[in-house]
């Protein structure tokens, strides 16, 4: 319930363009069953006068048939306009408003979740909760209007008639739903079993292609996959015939009102306590009475989906930031030491320490090189030195300072950082390399393209800096997805450049010219840390560390180290 | 089709028997009681539609159900056909989007606007057969705004579906995009960007509001035709019917009749409708479902001649070229052989060709020209599934299913056996892993093999080997991902696999080469030279600086 009210508190801003599409949505509906009412009445009223012999006003029921008419027709029309209007303003917020909550999430307090689930989630979810309005709200609200009024209205003809109605709508508009969902809920439960057994052999028919196409020759996973098919197919056709007796039970429902209102109402027009005409008149109301109950089945059908979509959402957002943000900031200083001092870091629910006991100082204009194998912690000191994730032990400090006395954007400003799991946006080459400037030029573009290496490859390209990636930079290849991040990176002006296996993907060649790219630009007092697990350019360096299981366990120059490596068990390959 | 017919005439005959029933008791006075075979047939009518109506929504699935089935076939075989190699291109959580909710977002389509189109058919013409004969000027009306109704929607849908389409498009890209800078927040923060993203996700959800609601006002003047046509409809056969009974021209029973029919004769129409926001779902699923359908098929089909000697394997590759369909030229004019017991590592820079080769001969890709025999036979004339039964094949990162270990190193077999299973453990060095795991070879390895490392994965895909005692075994660079220790331990094992197959191995480093007595050295999709290890060294050519500058510290175990 909580959720539903959180959902609702999203809307409020909204809520006048709901309330009003809510209202024209009742206004219409209640056009239309009074267009029915009026008509009966009238053409009955008509006969009886007919052949009675007596005339009578036609001018105002004929005119109130033609009002009916309209308010109806425009109402239903101003009323879509509006109710989408609504919901498209609350897309507008929704969107943002999700996107805010979670920056101060990531990365860390998002890595526990398999990346490709947690997003494919995430579409279905944030497509739920903007629907919410138009598909369960509105409905609902407009509906229960229209009934209060409808029946409000009978009840001042006859109070029993009421009463049947009152019943009949609250047996097909709630009785019914709840009936229904309670009997569909064993085969939902087992759809949504399905549905992820579906999923999970889906990602191992596409990711084990190879595998089984040469292990499994009879395809019998296939075979599996067709029958999971098969059975889930088999669960929603269930799902579906319950649906479809909600619907058809709110015509049944509406058929033996109908039924009743005559069997109730016929012995007091014979003994002459209720007007001829009205007899019609209320049979044909409370037949378009019902077309306000019509939608809440398939309404009740869609809530609890939604509402399990909105606690995803919330439970998501309500995540606590893995890195406090202090309350009264510290100016960031232009320039200093990132220094790290007896740092520690264990991942939460880890059983060892990613780092342990590092120490470390990047002054201005020093360049460090740090080698270890592929999870010695080398990417956790990045993560470090970004504040995505606060040490456990120890300190990192930037100008003496510890960078939690720092606002955590304003520290970034300092660091221009490639890290290993660089992303490129699903957009242009020069809207990808802006993401680091907005207000670069094409001539500064073009400057941090040929550090990189990839001059030749943008002239290549018949649209140039337009070319689109494609996702996740699909339609470039690695070495110039990963050339185009650390162009990227070094088209940050920042005094401190930390790169994690920029040259990862490149060939030997390659990877010298974008050394020597990276190395030649250098600004005198521009610090560098180059992560790396390959020789190239370790000789310009400073002082090489290496990092063994989140420790440095060796420091020191360049060839020095190199000798050292040579001489460790299973160093160079 | 009956159905819907069945349904029609119901609810004429219902209309029919309220129209009697009211009739005697306003005009002839009768008690309700009177009507004793109106009322029950009243009741059974009632009863019957909404028996048709539940049975039409159960048949609208079951329709749409052998849909579903049929399509999730259809790209189920579309992707064997796409084979590994195009697969890599892709991304896995779309392509499942696709082949999951993409196939499951037809149904409306068929279970709900098909159904709705017919009765909308159905419904209007029998009743116009009932009312014309009753009052012409009724059935005029009903007769001149019916058709207008589609008319309209047409004239105006045209335009406005086109619109609408776009506008689906347009949808799909907006989550697409707020997608893609949720994933790259790590990025954007680094870049003291998320700001400035948060921004732009803001203003294109605006400008989405700002064209769809210009979309929307014209796609909703379809179904405001259609509503006022509908209405005005009702209005005048009232208007019509109540002047005519005043003035005596008409029997009450017959107008009442009339007027009870009007709205069941607008009210399939409106459904369609409604109906039509399936329609567009299912458009904009069957969109998504052009993914996989616009990847090329790119695996090599085969044919259907057995193996010959299928207990010794002789591969030949004569004159192959590959070039990929975006125009990417992998192999260009290669020419070898592996003899049968030959172990033949293949060499060269990353992007020379040698995994290419290896998908070539493994069928996961056609040859754009050129052949590669298996004992003389052309694999697109061998029947495949004999032909890959004799393979074992350890990929550069091995999947692993989630199941059982003994499924997993005998991946196609129903009831795997037990002592070759032990046999395979043993021999891969997999016995300490298969130890470690709660409940031995029957203990269950989580989706992805988790709880294994990459050097445990890449031995159970050497157990693989071994299981299938493949007379030819081909590897990718089985160590490349490997921390030093896991690299020594899978060395290990394919040192007991290659003695007395066939082997084509894509080495990565020059250590995983010693096994084998011939080099092929590749450099830019053709064969720079090749021989023995030594004298390849002593001629000091491309493998000799390949040789020199390996330049590798550590691997990326990932």
């Amino acid at each position: 319930m909580s959720d539903l009210k959180r959902l609702l508190s999203l809307m409020r801003p909204q809520a006048g363009w709901m309330a009003l599409a809510v209202l024209l949505s009742a206004l219409a509906t209640l056009s239309h069953i009074a267009l029915m009412a009026t008509s009966g009445w009238f053409i009955t009223a008509m006969a009886l006068a007919g052949a009675a012999g007596v005339s009578m006003n036609y001018f105002t029921p004929a005119a109130y048939i033609r009002g009916f008419a309209i308010s109806r027709t425009a109402g239903r029309y101003v009323e879509r306009l509006v109710g989408h209007e609504a919901t498209l303003k609350f897309v507008a917020r929704l969107r943002p408003w999700f996107f805010i909550r979670l920056t101060p999430l990531a990365p860390a307090a998002l890595e526990d979740q398999r990346s490709g689930d947690l997003l494919a989630r995430l579409k279905g979810d944030i497509d739920r909760l903007e629907f919410a309005f138009l598909r369960i709200l509105s409905p609902l609200l407009a509906g229960v209007l229209v009934l209060i009024v409808g029946i409000w209205v009978v009840a001042r003809y006859d109070a029993a008639i009421a009463g049947v109605l009152l019943v009949a709508a609250l047996i097909a508009g709630f009785g019914l739903p709840a009936l229904l969902q309670r009997l569909a809920a064993p085969a939902a439960q087992q759809v949504t079993a399905r549905t992820a057994e579906l999923n999970a052999q889906l990602v191992d028919h596409l990711e084990g292609r190879a595998e089984l196409d040469i292990y499994d020759p009879q395809r019998r996973h296939r075979a599996a996959l067709d029958a999971t098919s098969d059975a889930l197919i088999t669960d929603e056709k269930r799902l579906a015939g319950i649906a479809g007796f909600g619907g058809a039970g709110v015509g049944l429902a509406a058929q033996l009102s109908l039924l009743a209102v005559i069997l109730i109402g016929a012995p007091q027009v014979l003994a002459g306590t209720l007007p001829g005409a009205d007899l019609p008149m209320l049979a044909l109301l409370s037949l378009a009475l019902f077309e306000a109950v019509a939608p809440f089945p398939l309404a009740f059908q869609t809530l609890p989906g939604t509402l399990a979509s909105a606690r995803r959402i919330f439970s998501l957002v309500d995540r606590p930031a893995p890195v406090a943000e202090p309350a009264t900031p510290r100016h960031v200083p232009a320039a200093g030491a990132l220094a790290f001092s007896h740092t520690g870091l264990t991942y939460p629910g880890a059983g060892s320490a990613a780092v342990t006991d590092v120490s470390l100082s990047l002054e201005p204009g020093r360049r460090i090189g740090l080698i270890g194998a592929s999870g010695s912690g080398k990417s956790s000191l990045v993560a470090l030195a970004l504040r995505f994730r606060a040490p456990s032990a120890g300190t990192v400090s930037f100008a003496g300072t510890d960078l939690d006395a720092y606002g955590a954007d304003a520290w970034r400003q300092r660091l221009a950082v490639l890290s290993q799991h660089d992303h490129l946006f699903s957009a242009t080459l020069r809207d990808n390399l802006r993401i680091a400037a907005p207000e670069a030029t094409d001539a500064q573009l073009a400057a941090v393209l040929e550090r990189a290496g990839l001059t030749a490859f943008v002239a290549a390209q018949p649209a140039g800096l337009d070319t689109f990636v494609g996702a996740h930079g699909a339609k470039i290849s690695g070495g110039e997805a990963r050339r185009l991040g650390l162009a990227r990176t070094l088209l940050k002006d920042a005094p401190i450049l930390i790169l994690d296996e920029p040259t990862e993907g490149l060939d030997g060649e390659t990877e010298r010219r974008v050394m020597d790219g990276v190395m030649g630009a250098l600004a005198a007092d521009q610090a560098l840390l180059l992560i790396t697990h390959r020789r190239a350019r370790l000789e310009a360096m400073d002082e090489v560390l290496l990092m063994e299981e989140g420790r440095i366990t060796a420091r020191g120059a360049p060839a020095e180290m190199l000798r050292h490596m040579e001489r460790a068990p299973g160093g160079a390959g | 089709m009956t159905l819907s017919l069945v349904t029609g005439l119901l609810i004429i005959l219902q209309a029919f028997l309220v129209a009697r029933i009211l009739n005697g008791v306003l005009f002839q006075k009768l008690p309700v009681a009177a009507f004793p075979v109106e009322i029950a047939a009243l009741l059974g009518a009632i009863a019957a539609r909404f028996l048709t109506v539940w049975a039409t929504e159960r048949f609208g699935f079951a329709a749409a159900g052998k849909v579903m089935r049929a399509l999730r076939a259809e790209l189920l075989d579309r992707v064997e056909k796409i084979g590994p190699v195009g697969l890599a291109e892709t991304r896995t959580g779309e392509m499942v989007a696709a082949l999951a909710d993409g196939v499951r977002a037809v149904e409306p389509y068929y279970s709900r606007y098909i159904p709705a189109s017919v009765l909308a058919v159905v419904l209007p013409l029998a009743i116009i057969v009932v009312v014309f004969p009753l009052d012409w000027l009724s059935g005029l009306v009903f007769l001149v705004t019916a058709p207008l109704i589609p008319v309209f929607m047409i004239l105006i849908g045209k335009g406005a579906e086109a619109l609408n389409q776009k506008q689906w498009r347009r949808l799909a890209r907006m989550s697409g995009h707020l997608l893609d800078a949720v994933q790259g927040l790590a990025t954007l923060k680094a870049f003291n960007a998320a700001g400035r993203m948060a921004r732009q996700v803001a203003s294109v959800a605006d400008a989405y509001r700002r064209d769809t609601m210009a979309v929307l006002r014209v796609a909703f003047l379809s179904s405001l035709v259609l509503e006022f046509f509908a209405t005005v409809s009702i209005a005048l056969v009232a208007v019509f019917i109540g002047f005519r009974l005043l003035w005596g021209e008409m029997a009450f029973f017959e107008g009442l009749f009339i007027l009870l029919l009007a709205p069941e004769f607008y009210a399939p129409l409106r459904a369609m409708g409604t109906a039509y926001h399936a329609r567009m779902e299912a458009i904009g699923a069957a969109e998504r479902m052009v993914a996989p359908d616009d990847l090329p098929a790119l695996a090599e089909t085969g044919g259907s001649t057995p193996l010959p000697h299928p207990e010794r394997i002789e591969i030949r590759f004569e004159d192959v070229h590959l070039t990929f369909p975006d125009g990417r030229r992998a192999l260009d004019g290669v020419s070898f052989t592996v003899a049968p017991g030959e172990t033949v590592a293949l060499v060269g820079p990353s992007g020379a060709g040698k995994s290419s080769l290896l998908h070539l001969l493994l069928g996961f890709v056609k040859p754009t020209s050129g052949r590669v025999l298996v004992n003389g036979v052309p694999l697109a004339e061998l029947d495949l599934a004999q032909w890959r039964s004799r393979i074992g094949y350890v990929p550069q990162r091995p999947r692993l299913f989630a199941g059982t270990l003994a499924s997993n190193i005998a991946p196609g077999e129903a009831a795997p056996d037990g002592e070759r299973l032990r046999q395979a453990v043993a021999q891969a060095g997999l016995a300490d892993v298969v130890a470690a795991v709660p409940g031995g070879l029957d203990g269950t390895l989580g989706e992805g093999g988790t709880g294994l490392s990459g050097g445990e994965a890449h031995r159970l895909a050497v157990a693989r080997a071994f299981y299938r005692d493949a007379p030819m075994i081909v590897l990718d660079e089985p160590t490349a991902h490997l921390d030093h220790e896991s690299e020594a331990q899978v060395e290990a094992a394919l040192a007991r696999l290659l003695p007395g197959r066939s082997g084509l191995i894509a080495a990565h480093r020059l250590a995983s080469i010693s096994s084998a007595r011939r080099i092929v050295v590749l450099n830019h999709g053709r064969i720079a030279e090749e021989g023995a290890a030594t004298a390849l060294l002593a001629k000091g050519g491309l493998f000799a600086r390949l040789a020199s500058g390996d330049t590798e510290l550590w691997e990326a175990a990932q």
